[in-house]
């Protein structure tokens, strides 16, 4: 079952442009000059019911804008979206009722208020009858483990237990799909583990779809099992990570501490990476060599200490943004 | 509307903690009467005189009212929010939830205004009754009608700033919109009844908004009778729908507009 189907979406903007100075600042009062800047470029996808995906990209790259549409703040200029069967543009309260969203960086809750009030407040405004809203309030507070401050007021929270509330607030309507921006920005490894461990438990027990958006690397590989990159508005990348890790992951990263100097040089599938006499660092494509090629070139005998990584996720995505870049 | 109530109580909560900051607001409340006193005693010289139909009392009682009216409403800071949203994009957020941003801000609005209504009702009648004693001839009668006719005051005040609030849609800054509108209000609505002006000014304002969002519940309290509370009633609901209308129009043609910026 299809929860999000995206066909052919284009959006642009027109931006104002002016000359420098005062005389530029006066000449576009009386011939102001736009330009167009194509912020989504013709990107089709769609997303199965219950998955978790991830939509990552750039700053500018596109993401918001998307998730914008699909939720029905923007209108598209071009292409179809459909969320649930529903089109965010023609019916976007309708979808109100069916949609969940988190944005990191923009407070939903009202501050003054205690958790429990905002997730009244919540229950209010989408229409749940009293009784129901409490019950959803109990099971989401033992969730996401909110007993604690469900009486302090929001103002007072960290922004950890904030998030969490924020997340809570977001599902008192049980939403079929839950739009996730930036949803850890800021937080603490500790609390990002926590976060993500609940938004997994939440996917598991309420069957949610969630569309993820990130910077961090941490939340799209703990996460998601699919992967959607965008760049300069298009689509670079629509795989698993399965396959991701796959395609790319064949690059592995040999640090070396030898008794000895050793004289290796680059060679098909062996990159020096850093050389700095007893201390190396290489990367191998394990596609044209072994690692266990690479340490018999080392001398095994000479190796004092010796550590095989993957290259970090991290380091495949930025490599995907720039070769579309080039 | 269950939610819209949601929303008006939830901003009441807020509000509630900030009732000294309202309270500050008075000192400008009480000179403001305070000068007018003056100058309606100088204008009267003789206090049993009537101008227009209405005695030096009547006078100052006007102004206290149509001041509390204008500062419940806090048109300014409304106008402002509402421009911001609109410039920053925020307006967004709230256009995924189930609930119409106009009916959004006037209820929480409403909650505010509300609070600073009952607030200066209080400080204006102390202070009328000080300076002044009451009305002479006062109809008990007339005050279930004066506070509908306040609401309904308020309510369209609100409504006409939250339009005027949301040309942020096509123009980079609503407020100098707003100066002109507070400026009318002001001079033709707070000061002098309308009865006050000449010939075609008395009727041009007789249509306009200082007659159903400052004279009319004001009129309504100095100098009562059924039949200016039906016309003014009236006037007040054929406003009250208009300025929904508007309102839902310039919301619907200007949210195509919006351009938010991408996160």
């Amino acid at each position: 079952m299809t929860a999000i189907k995206v066909e052919n979406l284009s959006k642009t903007f027109k931006v104002k442009v002016k000359d420098k100075g005062l005389k530029g600042s006066i000449k576009s009062i009386f011939k102001p000059k736009y330009k167009e800047i194509k912020a989504v470029k013709d990107i089709s996808f769609e997303v199965e019911k219950g998955e978790i995906i991830a939509f990552i990209g750039p700053n500018g790259a596109g993401k918001s804008t998307t998730i914008k549409m699909l939720t029905g703040i923007l209108f598209a200029d071009e292409g179809n979206v459909e969320v649930l069967g529903i089109s965010p543009n023609k019916e976007r309260k309708k979808l109100a009722y069916e949609i969940g969203t988190v944005f990191g960086q923009k407070e939903q809750l009202w501050m003054h208020l205690t958790p429990y009030d905002n997730f009244k407040f919540f229950g209010a405004i989408y229409d749940i009858p009293n009784s129901v809203a409490e019950k959803r309030i109990e099971n989401l507070k033992m969730l996401f483990e909110l007993e604690e401050f469900m009486d302090t007021p929001v103002r007072n929270l960290s922004l950890g237990q904030r998030i969490r509330c924020e997340i809570v607030a977001s599902l008192i309507h049980e939403p079929k799909v839950l739009f996730l921006d930036e949803p850890t920005i800021g937080l603490d490894p500790v609390v990002k583990e926590n976060i993500r461990a609940l938004i997994k438990r939440m996917n598991k027990e309420l069957k949610t779809t969630i569309f993820l958006t990130s910077h961090d690397v941490g939340d799209i590989e703990k996460l998601c099992k699919r992967v959607i990159i965008i760049n300069h508005g298009r689509i670079v990348l629509d795989d698993s990570m399965e396959h991701l890790k796959y395609n790319y992951l064949n690059k592995k990263i040999i640090e070396v501490k030898m008794k000895e100097k050793v004289n290796l040089e680059d060679e098909p599938g062996i990159t020096i990476l850093k050389d700095k006499g007893y201390n190396l660092k290489i990367e191998v494509d394990t596609k044209d060599k072994n690692v266990a090629d690479v340490i018999k070139l080392l001398d095994p005998d000479k190796i004092i200490d010796i550590n095989i990584s993957n290259i970090p996720l991290e380091n495949i995505i930025s490599d995907i943004y720039k070769n579309e870049e080039k | 509307m269950r939610k819209y109530f949601y929303i008006f109580k939830s901003n009441l909560i807020a509000n509630l903690q900030y009732v000294s900051n309202i309270m500050i607001g008075f000192i400008t409340y009480f000179v403001i009467i305070f000068i007018f006193t003056n100058l309606w005693e100088y204008i009267y010289s003789n206090p049993d005189k009537l101008i227009n139909g209405y005695g030096l009392e009547q006078m100052i009682w006007y102004v206290i009212v149509t001041e509390i009216l204008w500062y419940a409403t806090g048109g300014r800071k409304l106008c402002n929010k509402i421009s911001n949203d609109v410039k920053s994009g925020n307006i967004a957020y709230n256009m995924n939830k189930p609930y119409s941003y106009i009916g959004y801000s006037l209820s929480s609005h409403m909650s505010e205004a509300i609070l600073r209504g009952v607030l200066y009702t209080i400080a204006g009648m102390v202070m009328g009754l000080v300076l002044l004693g009451p009305i002479k001839d006062f109809n008990l009668i007339s005050i279930p009608f004066v506070l509908i006719s306040s609401l309904l005051a308020v309510l369209i005040n609100i409504l006409l700033v939250i339009c005027i609030g949301l040309t942020a849609f096509w123009v980079e800054d609503s407020g100098p919109f707003y100066w002109i509108y507070s400026k009318v209000i002001l001079v033709f609505g707070t000061m002098f009844p309308i009865e006050y002006f000449p010939g075609i000014i008395k009727i041009i304002l007789n249509y306009s908004p200082v007659y159903v969002t400052t004279y009319g519940p004001a009129k309504l309290f100095i100098d009562f009778s059924f039949e200016s509370c039906l016309s003014i009633l009236v006037a007040q609901i054929i406003y009250l729908i208009l300025s929904v209308l508007l309102a839902s129009f310039i919301y619907r043609k200007g949210v195509r507009q919006l351009n938010v910026n991408g996160g």
